[in-house]
C-alpha cells in the first residue's frame, strides 16, 4: 500500500505523512526521487531513519521517530511548519484513516466509543494540503471503512482526493467513489463486497500499478533576472520592498520588471519610491539614481500601492509616486507598518483575518470591525497575498533555501511565504548543504525562483530616459 | 524679546533621562533618533528598531554604507556584538506583544487626553503612518519629543487632535522645548519648566490648562 502511495508523489512535491501506515511511503520514496518530505515538527526534506546507534534527539519527525537531515534541509518552527500547510505550500498529505466516506470526509482521531482523542495536525493538514491521500486497510475486522457517511468524529470534510487499500485505488469524485485500480487476485465484484459505499468504475480499471515515476529535475536557479521575471502579467499583485530606503530592497529583479513592462501593477510595500527623495538615496554622482519603485512608477506600471511609507518625509521634495497620486493616476491604500507585516504574514500563514489594537480611533479604522477583547478595542485587519513576490536575500542554495544578511531580512521573509511565486535575488547561490539547516530562515518551498545579483552591482544606476518599451 | 527655548539635542537629553537601564527602547524619527547619543556611558538600554535589529549600537561612520544594516530611519548603523535580526513581523509582534518598553516619538499635535497625531499634515492629503500607530498602541510607556508650538508658534498641545491621528489615549509623557509635561488621568500636569521660563509663559503656549504638579521644577538634565 505504501508503495502504490509512493507512486503519486512528484518530484519537487512537498509532502507530509501521517502516523502508522503513511509513515511507511517514505521507504518506497527513493531518495533521488525530489520529494521534500514536511514534519509539522519544523522538518523539511528530512531523510531515512537514523542508522542504530545515530539517533539524535534533536532530530526528529512528528511522530517522535528518529530521522536524517540530507543536505538541502532546513528546520524551523512548529509554527511555521503549519503556516506551510495551511497556506498552500503542501502538496500532499497522507493520512490514516477510521473511517473515510463517499463524499471525501475523512475521521481518524477518534472512536466514539472511547470518547476522547488525539487530534494532533491532522486537522490542519486536512484542510491545508493542496491533496489529500488517504492510506487504510479496506476493513477493520471485516467491517467496511469505506462508508457512504462517517459515523465518527471527523477530521475534515470532503477533503479527500485518494483512498488507497490494500485491496484497491478509489478516487473521490463529485459523484461519489470512482474504482481505478485493483489489488493483483481482486475482482471489483469482491472489492464492492467490502466497500459501504457505491463504486463507480473507471474506464480505465487496472491492477494496482506500483510503478515509480519517473520526472526531470527541478530546475529553481534562474540564469537572469529577465528570465525569472518574464512571465509577470499585466494586473499583477507584486510584493516587494525592504525598509527605509535601499537595503534589502531586490532592485536587480526590479529593474528587469521595468525593463519587462508588465503595466497595472499593484505593489504592497513598505515605501513607495522614497529612497530618491531621501538623504539615505543620494546618489555618489548626479548622472545616477538610486534604484526605487519609482523606476516602475514613472513608466505608469504601478496602479496601485498597498504602503506604509508612500510619500516623501518632506513635502518640498516629493516623490515620482506622489506626483502620479496627485494626478490621480494612481490609487494609494496607506497601512501601518505592524498591520501590514502581520497581514502579510497572515496570508503566508493560511490565516485569513487577525485583531490587532493598531489604528482603533484613527482613519485606518474606517470600515473594518471594531471588537473588544480583554477590555480593549481592536480591528479586523485581512490578510494580503500577491502573485508575485520579488525578495531579497544573500545567499540560497539550489533549492531555494535562503538566509538574509543584517537588517535586511525585514518585510521579505514574510513576503516570500505570501506569494503565489516567490523570486529570490541573492548575492551567492551555493550548493544544497552549505547553508546551515538551522540557520535557513526562509525554507525552499517558498521559493520558486533564484537569481544571482551580478558580481558587480549598484543600487544606484544610470538615467534610463523614459521610452515606450514597446509592450503592449 | 523672545525667551530662548531649548534646542533639540537638549530636548533628546531630557528623554534620555526616561530611558531606564535595561529598559527595551524605541526611538521614532526625528528629535527622538538623538536620544541615543545622550545615554550614559555603560547605560543598559536595548535599542529596538523595526527594521528588524535589537541591541544596536551607534550610527555607522560617515561614508560607511551597508545597505544590510539599517535603522527604521534607514540611518547605516555599526556591526557590533549583541546584535539580532529579525524580520518586521517580529518586529511588530515585539511591540503589540507588550516586549518594548519606551517608545519616543515625534508629533505634530497631542491632546490633553494623551491622543497623538503624528503620522499626516491635512493639507497634504497623504502621509507615512509607518510603524508609529503599533508603538502607540503596544508600548508600554510612550513619550513624545517635541517643539512645543508649530513654526507659527500655534500650541501643538491641544484640547483635541485636528490632525489625523495616531492613537488615541497612548501618551503618557511630553517632553518640548518648553516644558515636561506629564498626560494624566484629570489632564496635563506641568512638572519641569526650561530653564528661564515660567508656569505662566509655557501655559500661554499650551492649549489646554496645564495643573501644576507639587514639585514642579526647573528642567534638570
Amino acid at each position: 500500500m505504501a508503495l502504490r502511495v509512493a507512486a503519486e508523489l512528484r518530484r519537487g512535491q512537498v509532502v507530509n505523512l501521517g502516523i502508522g501506515l503513511p509513515t511507511l511511503v517514505a521507504n518506497y520514496t527513493p531518495p533521488d526521487a525530489g520529494v521534500i518530505f514536511h514534519s509539522e515538527n519544523g522538518i523539511l526534506g528530512y531523510g531515512p531513519h537514523a542508522a542504530e546507534g545515530e539517533e539524535d534527539l534533536d532530530l526528529i519527525n512528528a511522530r517522535g521517530e528518529h530521522v536524517t537531515l540530507p543536505p538541502g534541509g532546513a528546520v524551523v518552527s512548529h509554527t511555521d511548519a503549519f503556516a506551510m500547510v495551511r497556506s498552500g505550500r503542501l502538496d500532499v498529505a497522507v493520512l490514516g484513516a477510521l473511517q473515510v466516506s463517499e463524499k471525501g470526509d475523512l475521521a481518524n482521531w477518534m472512536t466514539p466509543e472511547k470518547g476522547i482523542g488525539s487530534p494532533g495536525g491532522a486537522l490542519d493538514m486536512a484542510a491545508g494540503a493542496k491533496r489529500l491521500i488517504v492510506i487504510t486497510e479496506h476493513t477493520n475486522g471485516g467491517a467496511p471503512k469505506v462508508l457512504k457517511e462517517c459515523s465518527y468524529p471527523l477530521t475534515a470534510a470532503g477533503r479527500v482526493d485518494l483512498i488507497v487499500t490494500d485491496l484497491a485505488v478509489m478516487e473521490v469524485t463529485g459523484d461519489g467513489l470512482l474504482l481505478k485500480e485493483v489489488a493483483p487476485g481482486w475482482s471489483v465484484e469482491s472489492v464492492r463486497g467490502l466497500t459501504g459505499a457505491p463504486l463507480r468504475v473507471s474506464d480505465g480499471l487496472k491492477e494496482m500499478d506500483f510503478t515509480l515515476p519517473q520526472h526531470p529535475p527541478v530546475n529553481k536557479v534562474y540564469p537572469s533576472a529577465a528570465e525569472a521575471v518574464a512571465d509577470v502579467p499585466d494586473g499583477a499583485v507584486m510584493l516587494m520592498d525592504g525598509f527605509g530606503g535601499l537595503g534589502g530592497m531586490p532592485h536587480y529583479l526590479m529593474l528587469a520588471l521595468r525593463d519587462q513592462g508588465a503595466k497595472g501593477l499593484t505593489v504592497v510595500s513598505n515605501t513607495v519610491g522614497i529612497a530618491r527623495v531621501s538623504g539615505f538615496g543620494t546618489p555618489p554622482s548626479p548622472d545616477l539614481q538610486a534604484v526605487d519603485h519609482s523606476i516602475l512608477v514613472e513608466r505608469g506600471q504601478i496602479r496601485k500601492a498597498i504602503a506604509t511609507f508612500p510619500v516623501s518625509p518632506s513635502p518640498s521634495r516629493p516623490s515620482a509616486f506622489e506626483r502620479a497620486y496627485r494626478r490621480g493616476e494612481v490609487e494609494l491604500e496607506v497601512v501601518s507598518q505592524g498591520t501590514l507585516a502581520e497581514r502579510l504574514r497572515a496570508g503566508g500563514s493560511g490565516v485569513a483575518a487577525f485583531y490587532t489594537p493598531t489604528g482603533v480611533g484613527t482613519v485606518v479604522a474606517e470600515g473594518k470591525e471594531v471588537r473588544e477583547f480583554n477590555g480593549r478595542q481592536h480591528l479586523l485587519e485581512e490578510a494580503i497575498r500577491g502573485d508575485f513576490a520579488f525578495v531579497r536575500a544573500h545567499k540560497a542554495d539550489t533549492l531555494g533555501n535562503l538566509v538574509y544578511r543584517g537588517t535586511s531580512r525585514n518585510f521579505n521573509l514574510v513576503m516570500a511565504a505570501a506569494a503565489a511565486v516567490t523570486i529570490a535575488e541573492v548575492d551567492e547561490i551555493v550548493e544544497p548543504g552549505v547553508l546551515d539547516p538551522e540557520a535557513i530562515v526562509t525554507p525552499g518551498i517558498h521559493v520558486r525562483r533564484v537569481v544571482q545579483r551580478p558580481a558587480v552591482f549598484s543600487p544606484f544606476q544610470p538615467i534610463k530616459p523614459i521610452e515606450d518599451n514597446g509592450r503592449g | 524679546m523672545a525667551k530662548e527655548r531649548m534646542s533639540r539635542d537638549v530636548i533628546a537629553m531630557r528623554v534620555a533621562k526616561e530611558l531606564p537601564d535595561g529598559a527595551v527602547v524605541n526611538l521614532g524619527i526625528g528629535i527622538p533618533t538623538l536620544v541615543s547619543n545622550y545615554l550614559p556611558a555603560g547605560s543598559s538600554v536595548v535599542y529596538h528598531s523595526e527594521s528588524g535589529v535589537l541591541n544596536y549600537g551607534p550610527l555607522a561612520e560617515e561614508g560607511e554604507r551597508d545597505y544590510d544594516l539599517i535603522n527604521a530611519g534607514g540611518q547605516f548603523l555599526q556591526w557590533v556584538p549583541g546584535m539580532s535580526f529579525f524580520g518586521s513581523d517580529e518586529a511588530f509582534a515585539m511591540i503589540r506583544g507588550g516586549h518594548v518598553d519606551v517608545t519616543v516619538l515625534g508629533a505634530l499635535q497631542v491632546s490633553e487626553r494623551g491622543d497623538l497625531a503624528n503620522w499626516m499634515l491635512p493639507h497634504r492629503g497623504v502621509g507615512n503612518i509607518g510603524g508609529a500607530m503599533d508603538l502607540a498602541v503596544g508600548a508600554k510607556r510612550v513619550v513624545v519629543a517635541m517643539e512645543h508650538t508649530d513654526r507659527n508658534d500655534r500650541p501643538k498641545l491641544v484640547r483635541d487632535c485636528a490632525f489625523p491621528l495616531t492613537g488615541r489615549r497612548c501618551v503618557s509623557l511630553v517632553v518640548t522645548d518648553l516644558a515636561v509635561i506629564e498626560v494624566a488621568p484629570g489632564g496635563l500636569v506641568l512638572r519641569e519648566t526650561a530653564p528661564d521660563w515660567t508656569a505662566q509663559e509655557v501655559q500661554a503656549l499650551t492649549g489646554p490648562p496645564l495643573a501644576l504638579a507639587p514639585d514642579l521644577k526647573e528642567m534638570e538634565l
